[in-house]
């Protein structure tokens, strides 16, 4: 078994892909010559030459509607945003073009697309840049969301977005690129709308995605060191979310907390807690808690971003409150 | 020097009282006056104000607890400075009634080697259990105002409790607030000789076929049917058909309901009780009202402020009926202190009108509406209580608002 980087199980997708199905090719900012600014794309402009591989211009609105069309058309695209902050550009086309094209043409037209690149804060990037935009995009109807955390994910779910027949956007994260770990050698897929349970426990469960599930896993450390099991869940994907999961998980802990990178308000954490009180409020025995950014515009200064971000430390004093520990 | 805080006496008639809520916490700065905690007496929560200043150095009682008069609460003084000699000190007075609470922090370390050593070991359901607060709750053995009203409890504590068959009234809730969790039913039902598996089990048989989204156990429903049915009893009717029993269910009293409880029951006992009715043409004292009402702006006097003015001044000319036996003698008192009795939705309480007599008719009615609608949500003012309603005085208005009714 290969260790591969994120990048790289992420490139390996795209080539295998692009090697199974001619129909499939990639389009962005320096996706070609310059190998992806985060060098995803490393080698596929040489590969698979410039008809599938594109250099576009500095216009999201235009590459992602022109994408949109391509895959009306019969083709399979895959759109890398150099960060989903540049997708707020592209935002229209995404909210009421990809997303509601096989409903507006009652089926006639389907749009099988791959929005990916990085989401949410990285280091230093100042508030327009550091947005998390899983809120957004688990919100609509008709698009399906996965953030991954591990290469092996990446790969195996990115194929499955490539594969899907509707638009799926996939986040990545900028600070994870280089995030290592096995990769099987041999073709695989892992299904959209399937969570990973990433750590087993039975005292609390943490309900994570993307990058804060290395936050999470680190928190379940500290808390092993105290005797508490934290049971950390990978959502992986968004929209459509794991919600068998997420119960059999919360009805064995009667707990959770849900940890992760973005704002508190009104996002994809108050889904997953409104789904628990929902569904397994019998099983309850505290409230479900988050833990996540401070709710005010991501700042620049890296002592406050510090402050700003979820850490292991702030997840466990989460999951102590929840066991009501002190 | 650190000082230590005493339960206050809040009432006159006040024995024993719940902090229901802190309004402080370890550190913060306190001034002479200054609103600490709301506490639960006999007859209403009411805001305790500080006698003293200074840091918080520790707060002694939990929300919750029942603590008698005089019982050390919380300890201020400088910050920096150490809360355990006070305590000490204090300690002789009340020291006996809660050992586990007098020096959680002192000892902190030493029983801390203990309770690690059981930590990894003991189950999550007792996590709660074995945290401080947990043991200073237990050891208390007390449980905030039941009163039949809703006791705080996670959905899986309140759920495990019916399962059970136990009142969430009368397991002590160790979370926040009293809150009765998962640690605490447990608990219980240990106490209660039952296993706690068949809750285990049930929460995980659910957990393991979680697809069907809020599944129930379909144990706990058809329990929870039969309880509601009641059973069939051996005694039959006339065509044979048996009765049906339904169980009892016991309210659990709060410290007011205690306290109606016991003074109405004192009353009785000590009072030779005589019941006057008469007839009054109250057709003078409606006009009066009307123009009164009508003349002065904001002014809303009521019939029954027409009637504790004519029981105040009534009292005044008859001194004799403003009294009531002791071992010593007759005890004629001098001041006229009418008690009027408000209706609660779970109670009642008997705010003062103090110097009744010597009051206008619009005072006593802005008082009376003042005490009569705001302890509705059962806070009051501290002085407003002070000096229980002389006895007779309101056994007399009682006899003539039965003549009114």
């Amino acid at each position: 078994m290969a260790i591969l980087q994120i990048r790289q199980a992420i490139r390996d997708a795209m080539k295998e892909e692009m090697l199974r199905d001619e129909r499939v090719f990639l389009m962005g900012e320096e996706v070609g010559h310059y190998n992806g600014a985060y060098k995803a794309s490393e080698g596929l402009l040489e590969q698979f030459g410039a008809r599938r591989v594109i250099d576009t211009p500095i216009v999201e609105t235009g590459f992602a509607g022109v994408g949109i069309g391509a895959a009306m058309c019969g083709l399979r695209p895959i759109i890398e945003f150099m960060t989903f902050n540049f997708s707020a550009v592209a935002f229209d086309q995404i909210l009421n073009n990809a997303a509601k094209i096989r409903h507006m043409t009652h089926g006639q037209f389907g749009v099988p697309i791959v929005f990916r690149g990085p989401n949410a804060a990285a280091h230093m990037l100042g508030s327009t840049h550091s947005q998390a935009f899983e809120p957004f995009y688990a919100h609509i109807p008709g698009l399906k969301v996965v953030a991954v955390a591990t290469p092996y994910d990446a790969k195996g779910l990115l194929k499955s977005a490539i594969r899907d027949d509707n638009p799926v956007v996939f986040l990545e994260a900028e600070l994870m690129y280089s995030v290592k770990g096995e990769v099987p050698d041999e073709e695989y897929t892992i299904p959209i709308g399937k969570a990973d349970i990433k750590r087993e426990g039975k005292h609390v469960t943490l309900i994570t995605w993307g990058q804060a599930v290395p936050i999470s896993l680190k928190t379940a450390e500290l808390a092993a060191k105290e005797g508490i099991e934290v049971e950390v869940i990978d959502l992986r994907t968004l929209r459509p979310l794991d919600t068998d999961a997420i119960l059999a998980s919360v009805m064995k802990t009667n707990r959770a907390v849900v940890l992760f990178h973005g704002w508190p308000y009104g996002g994809v954490g108050c889904e997953v807690i409104a789904r628990i009180q929902e569904l397994a409020f019998d099983h309850l025995d505290a409230p479900v808690l988050r833990e996540c950014y401070e709710d005010v515009p991501f700042p620049y200064a890296e002592n406050l971003e510090h402050l700003c971000l979820p850490t292991p430390e702030k997840g466990l004093a989460a999951v102590k409150k929840v066991l009501y520990k002190r | 020097m650190a000082t230590v805080v005493q339960l206050p006496r809040l009432s006159d008639t006040m024995e024993e009282g719940v902090i229901a809520k802190w309004r402080i916490k370890v550190g913060d700065k306190v001034k002479r006056g200054q609103v600490i905690a709301e506490i639960e007496t006999d007859k209403a929560t009411m805001e305790f104000e500080s006698f003293d200043s200074g840091v918080v150095l520790k707060l002694i009682a939990t929300e919750g607890e029942t603590l008698p008069l005089g019982a050390p609460i919380a300890v201020l003084g400088q910050a920096g400075e150490s809360p355990d000699g006070a305590s000490a000190g204090a300690g002789a007075s009340v020291g006996a009634s809660e050992p586990a609470a007098a020096t959680p922090a002192a000892e902190a370390s030493k029983p801390a080697a203990a309770a690690e050593a059981s930590k990894p070991a003991a189950a999550v359901a007792e996590a709660a259990a074995s945290s401080p607060e947990g043991q200073v709750a237990k050891d208390m053995s007390k449980k905030p105002a039941g009163d039949g009203a809703r006791v705080p409890a996670s959905p899986l504590a309140r759920r495990l409790a019916r399962e059970h068959d136990l009142e969430l009234g009368e397991i002590s809730g160790s979370g926040p607030h009293g809150r009765v969790v998962k640690a605490d039913v447990d608990q219980a039902i240990a106490a209660a000789g039952k296993p706690p598996a068949t809750a285990a089990a049930a929460g995980t048989s659910a957990a393991a076929a979680p697809v069907a989204a809020g599944t129930r156990s379909g144990g706990a429903t058809a329990a929870a049917a039969v309880k509601s049915v009641g059973a069939a009893t051996a005694e039959v009717d006339a065509d044979g058909r048996p009765y049906v029993s339904r169980p009892a269910r016991t309210i659990k009293l709060s410290q007011m309901r205690k306290t109606i409880v016991k003074r109405m029951g004192q009353s009785k006992r000590e009072a030779p009780h005589i019941y006057l009715t008469t007839a009054i043409r109250m057709d003078r004292a409606l006009a009066v009202r009307a123009e009164i009402n009508a003349a002065v702006d904001g002014t809303k006097v009521s019939v029954n402020d027409l009637i504790v003015l004519a029981c105040a001044k009534a009292l005044r000319k008859h001194p004799k009926v403003n009294a009531n036996y002791t071992e010593a003698g007759i005890v004629e008192h001098g001041d006229i202190h009418v008690g009027v009795a408000v209706a609660l939705d779970d109670g009642l309480v008997v705010p003062v009108v103090r110097f009744a007599e010597q009051k206008s008719i619009t005072a006593i009615s802005r008082e009376t509406r003042d005490l009569g609608l705001r302890p509705r949500p059962r806070s009051c003012a501290r002085r407003r209580w002070r000096g229980a309603p002389s006895r007779s005085a309101t056994s007399g208005c009682s006899a003539w608002r039965a003549s009114w009714r």
